[in-house]
């Protein structure tokens, strides 16, 4: 597999920050975003919070840190974005802001231990996780990324984590 | 010579300066009360489902994404409008930043006096609109909204939000109002404002001949070559000279220290 020499860069700026709902590609998104921060300020739940400097193109943007604050799946900040950086949705099923992964060497089911938290907790339980027969959490691809399980996971380092849907190659 | 006006669109202007600075201070107090209904900075507000946004920023992202929505143009319609009939009324009647750069520029002049470099509207008029150009052309070819970063009044606005509702300083805000305030307080007098806001630049270029401007009467001057229309410009603009009104925002300084009645809004 090749990889960019700057694989490392876009690492920083795109691809890893988690976008509220409704957010258009990772690269529009940045530009089109006027950090005007009405998605922050409708946001009931804290959970948005303006990027560092750190994601260079994306400073003031909005992002997600599930492990602190998951999104709720609310659907207010959608229709309040001004420029169309988020698509007014307010299905939650629509949501694509990323997609959970199990870390089956971490998982306290994969280890043997009765644990079922994302899967109770999950807002779309048994459509986007559910247990297989042998009681391991597996994701599905409705699996809309809003982080909760991320948030409730009970292993010290969330054994399951979201990986925002875009990745820029 | 007396003031018969007594400053009445000076005085009316700091009202409105403060009212809107105090709004965005109570905005996040709001916020932490649930009242949500109300949101957003100077970049964009919406009062209800009513959107107010500002067309520098907006557009230049717009353009930077290639992706226009009716959205934002509606947003932008009502500020645009606001400019074309009233000019750039933005810096001087409603930023905050503006405020403060007035306050920095008098503060500043107090412990040691400057003059205007040069004639303001020789050396502001052209570099400003080529500045404009550059930030939007380079935001479409680095998918960077560069206006909307540099913007001092979304910095502003944003800062009471950051700081009360989120109880942080996010690095944007925090690197723009720095680099803005070391500039007010260096480089010449109010050369952001002037010069450098893409966002003034933008309300600036909306200026039509239809547009509301201030407007001087020869025959009813009677001031020598230094006159207090131009002094008391806090934009260094000399009303009286047909080609200034490019810098000038309409905030009706002049017209409150005429002593002839020969500068009117018109």
């Amino acid at each position: 597999m090749k990889t960019s020499r700057f694989a490392w860069l876009r690492s920083i700026t795109a691809g890893r920050l988690l976008r509220p709902p409704g957010a258009i590609d990772e690269r529009r998104f940045a530009a089109l975003c006027t950090r005007c921060n009405r998605c922050i300020e409708v946001c009931p739940y804290k959970s948005i919070k303006p990027a560092g400097i750190t994601s260079i193109a994306g400073a003031g943007t909005p992002v997600i840190l599930a492990r602190e604050i998951p999104c709720y799946l609310c659907m207010k900040c959608p229709p309040a974005c001004p420029t169309g950086a988020l698509e007014p949705i307010t299905d939650k099923r629509r949501v694509k802001m990323g997609i959970a992964v199990v870390d089956e060497k971490t998982c306290y089911a994969f280890q043997g231990i009765l644990c079922r938290t994302c899967v109770d907790e999950c807002p779309l339980t048994e459509e986007a996780i559910h247990q297989d027969e042998m009681l391991m959490p597996r994701v599905t691809d409705r699996c809309v990324g809003c982080g909760i399980c991320e948030r409730v996971c009970p292993a010290k380092q969330p054994a399951i984590t979201i990986r925002p849907r875009e990745v820029v190659t | 010579m007396t003031h018969r006006k007594q400053h009445v669109w000076t005085r009316w202007r700091r009202v409105v300066q403060f009212t809107v600075a105090l709004f965005y201070l109570a905005l996040p107090v709001l916020h932490l009360f649930d009242v949500r209904t109300v949101a957003g900075t100077l970049a964009s507000l919406r009062i209800g489902s009513f959107d107010l946004t500002e067309p520098a920023s907006a557009l230049a992202g717009a353009l930077a994404s290639r992706t226009f929505t009716t959205t934002l143009l509606i947003g932008i319609a009502p500020v645009v409008l606001l400019a074309l009939v009233a000019g750039p009324v933005f810096c001087s009647w409603v930023c905050p930043w503006g405020l403060i750069s007035e306050g920095l520029d008098k503060v500043r002049n107090r412990i040691a006096p400057r003059k205007w470099t040069g004639e303001t509207w020789r050396v502001s008029r052209w570099p400003r609109y080529v500045l404009l150009a550059v930030l939007v052309a380079l935001s479409a070819a680095a998918a960077l909204p560069l206006v909307a970063l540099l913007s001092a009044p979304r910095a502003i606005t944003s800062l009471p939000l950051e700081i009360i509702y989120l109880r942080m300083i996010s690095p944007l805000t925090a690197i723009v109002l720095l680099g803005v305030l070391i500039i007010e307080l260096v480089a010449p007098r109010r050369i952001w404002c002037r010069v450098l806001c893409p966002v003034g630049t933008t309300a600036a270029l909306l200026r039509t001949p239809k547009t509301l401007s201030v407007r001087w009467e020869e025959s009813r001057c009677a001031c020598p070559r230094t006159a207090p229309c131009h002094t008391h410009c806090p934009w260094g603009v000399d009303p009286r000279k047909k080609m200034t009104y490019d810098a000038c925002t309409n905030c009706m300084g002049c017209v409150d220290v005429c002593p002839h009645d020969a500068l009117a809004l018109r």
